[in-house]
């Protein structure tokens, strides 16, 4: 039995779909990384498996158990760090952590033994006294991945583990993040950051529009991506079009990305000269190269930049509680 | 279901709310600032309130120009008045006694503001995620604010006695327990409702101008600060349904002896009220709960 399942899970907001019929399988200590730009419907999968969303239809087995009809059974056995800070900021971490404890039923004892161990992984046993609200954000992200590992749960959800953290705070996450797979956990992460899912994950789900697109362990997605791919961007961009239609014109497979055109070269140098070429009659503001990343694969499928996607609407004050802390 | 997995199961749903009930204790504890407004307020009101409104004083006026036998006559009439009306000759009795119901009601609303909060920072997100049953996050809103209610109000009352309130004479250790169920009673109908509202609504704001919109007419329009029987005749009537009226009366009833016509029947009234707004309080709450 697979310790996550999902089956065509689909979240209807009134007239938009947020996902649309999302069905994978993670298997026993693996992570899995749903990888897309924000608004790709990340988050609300991982609200519809840990039950705080109801799915429109589908179903999920966490640990066999229905997200639809055993939410209570399913919310036993996972460990949910959410994209926003939820650590109440008033209180220490170690009540945080301590109450945290308490809710999964452990005896005022074992609720002790396990955020003093929890918090000691973490490294935040030496600040746990302190309120929330004085701890930096690498502190408050740490503190919310404890605050879900107090009742040992065997699937864990990270949703954006390391949004807004710094490249230190964010490779120390990554750290702990390989450690709980050793430890035989079952990892479902979230993350627009490419390198991120690259580097931690097992397999890497990509998402566009609510919907899986593309699935595999990163290798095999960066294989669908033959060769390097080259991106020119006409200074004015009125050109984009005379461009396209030049490359086209010399057998290139070329398609437009916002501002840029990208053509498809095989890796062994040889078209290089033969685009240059064709685009040398333009005035041309930059030329890049770039080798097969997870990046390219999700320009393939999508024919969109990770960071040009268009935003969800996100209220302003939920954008200020997923930063707040993280950048100060 | 076996019975020891029903037992299993309540035992964890008991230990959960005990863990969330503390929760709230610590918070309100914790929160120094708060506390001690949420303490000297109270104080305040029924000092400078209480105080300030002197009827013995107004009835003690030299009366000049008037026979002092007349004199003295009216001032027994006005008051024999006073004391059929306030059951007291002291006013800050009559509003100490009322103002523990009026501190239960403002006690009830502060309590939901939290859940508001709570929604804010992300809390409830991770609450509701737990296997916390949903009936026991909402009780434990509830438990919180019967909490602060029974200490404050045990405070209120101390202050009070402290600045001449007089207690009725022969005051038993039931009648205390009986005005704190009183308090009680009219607290989980109270808090039930407001923190079933919060659980619907985004920002305090909202709950802020619903609260002032409930509060004040359900205070003046009760007998927790005047008595009901010098009111024009439309508000007796409103006074009449007012579960604050009935509470007020109560506490007077066994505090300081102010009779009311039948006790039980007062007793029911409240509590009908408050189970009605308990269930709907609850009711609200789950449907607030459903998603985040």
């Amino acid at each position: 039995m697979k310790p996550v399942r999902a089956e065509g899970l689909t979240k209807v907001y009134g007239e938009f779909t947020a996902v649309d019929g999302v069905s994978l399988e993670i298997g026993r200590g693996e992570v899995y990384s749903l990888l897309g730009p924000n608004g790709a419907g990340k988050t609300t999968t991982i609200k519809m498996l840990s039950t705080l969303a109801k799915p429109t239809r589908g179903d999920a087995f966490i640990e066999g158990y229905s997200v639809v009809r055993e939410s209570r059974e399913v919310r036993r056995v996972i460990g949910l760090a959410p994209q926003d800070l939820t650590a109440d900021d008033e209180m220490t971490g170690w009540d945080n952590v301590y109450l945290q404890a308490r809710l999964y039923g452990l005896s005022p004892w074992d609720a002790r033994r396990r955020a003093r161990e929890v918090l000691e992984m973490m490294d935040l046993y030496q600040v746990a006294h302190r309120k929330v609200a004085t701890y930096s954000g690498g502190m408050r992200k740490r503190l919310e991945i404890a605050m879900s590992l107090v009742h040992e749960p065997t699937v864990l959800f990270l949703d954006e583990p390391t949004l807004g953290l710094d490249v230190q705070s964010r490779r120390k996450l990554w750290g702990y993040i390989q450690g709980f797979k050793r430890s035989g956990m079952t990892i479902l992460l979230t993350t627009h950051y490419m390198e991120e899912a690259d580097f931690l994950s097992d397999r890497v789900g990509i998402m566009h529009k609510g919907r899986i697109v593309a699935e595999g362990t990163p290798e095999e997605l960066k294989s669908m991506v033959k060769g390097e791919t080259a991106y020119i961007e006409p200074l004015d961009p009125l050109n984009l079009e005379e461009v396209k239609k030049a490359l086209e014109a010399r057998g290139f497979k070329v398609w437009l990305v916002g501002p840029r055109v990208a053509v498809e070269m095989d890796s062994s140098g040889e078209d290089l000269p033969e685009v240059m070429k064709a685009i040398e009659p333009f005035k041309l503001k930059s030329v890049t190269v770039s080798k097969p990343t997870l990046e390219e694969v999700f320009v393939r499928l999508t024919g969109q930049k990770l960071d040009e996607s268009e935003e969800e609407p996100l209220d302003s004050f939920a954008f200020r509680r997923i930063v707040r802390g993280v950048r100060r | 279901m076996a019975k020891a997995e029903v037992l299993s199961r309540l035992y964890y749903d008991v230990d959960v709310l005990v863990a969330l009930t503390w929760r709230e204790v610590l918070k309100w504890v914790r929160r120094r600032a708060v506390l001690l407004v949420s303490i000297s307020t109270p104080v305040f009101w029924i000092v400078l309130f209480g105080k300030s409104f002197n009827i013995t004083s107004i009835l003690s006026l030299p009366a000049e120009g008037i026979e002092p036998g007349l004199a003295e006559a009216i001032r027994r009439v006005l008051a024999a008045r006073v004391v059929e009306l306030f059951g007291t000759i002291d006013y800050f009795t009559y509003v100490a006694t009322g103002m523990l119901v009026v501190f239960t009601l403002f006690q009830s609303m502060f309590g939901a503001v939290g859940v508001v909060f709570e929604r804010r920072i992300g809390y409830l997100t991770r609450l509701l995620a737990s296997p916390a049953p949903r009936s026991v996050i909402f009780l434990s809103k509830v438990l919180g604010t019967l909490f602060r209610v029974t200490v404050l109000s045990a405070l209120l009352v101390a202050v009070a006695y402290l600045f001449g309130l007089e207690v009725k004479e022969g005051l038993t250790v039931s009648d205390v327990i009986l005005a704190w169920l009183v308090l009680m009673v009219l607290g989980m109908g109270l808090s039930s409702l407001f923190t079933g509202i919060a659980f619907n609504v985004n920002h305090q704001e909202v709950l802020f101008a619903l609260a002032n919109l409930i509060n004040l007419p359900l205070m003046f329009s009760s007998s927790a600060l005047f008595p009901r029987e010098q009111m024009p005749e439309w508000l007796q009537v409103v006074a009449r349904v007012n579960p604050l009226t009935y509470a007020a009366d109560l506490e007077r009833y066994l505090i300081i002896g102010r009779p009311v016509e039948d006790p039980l029947a007062y007793w029911a009234y409240l509590l009908a009220v408050s189970i009605t707004l308990t269930i709907i309080g609850y009711i609200l709450s789950l449907r607030g709960m459903r998603e985040v």
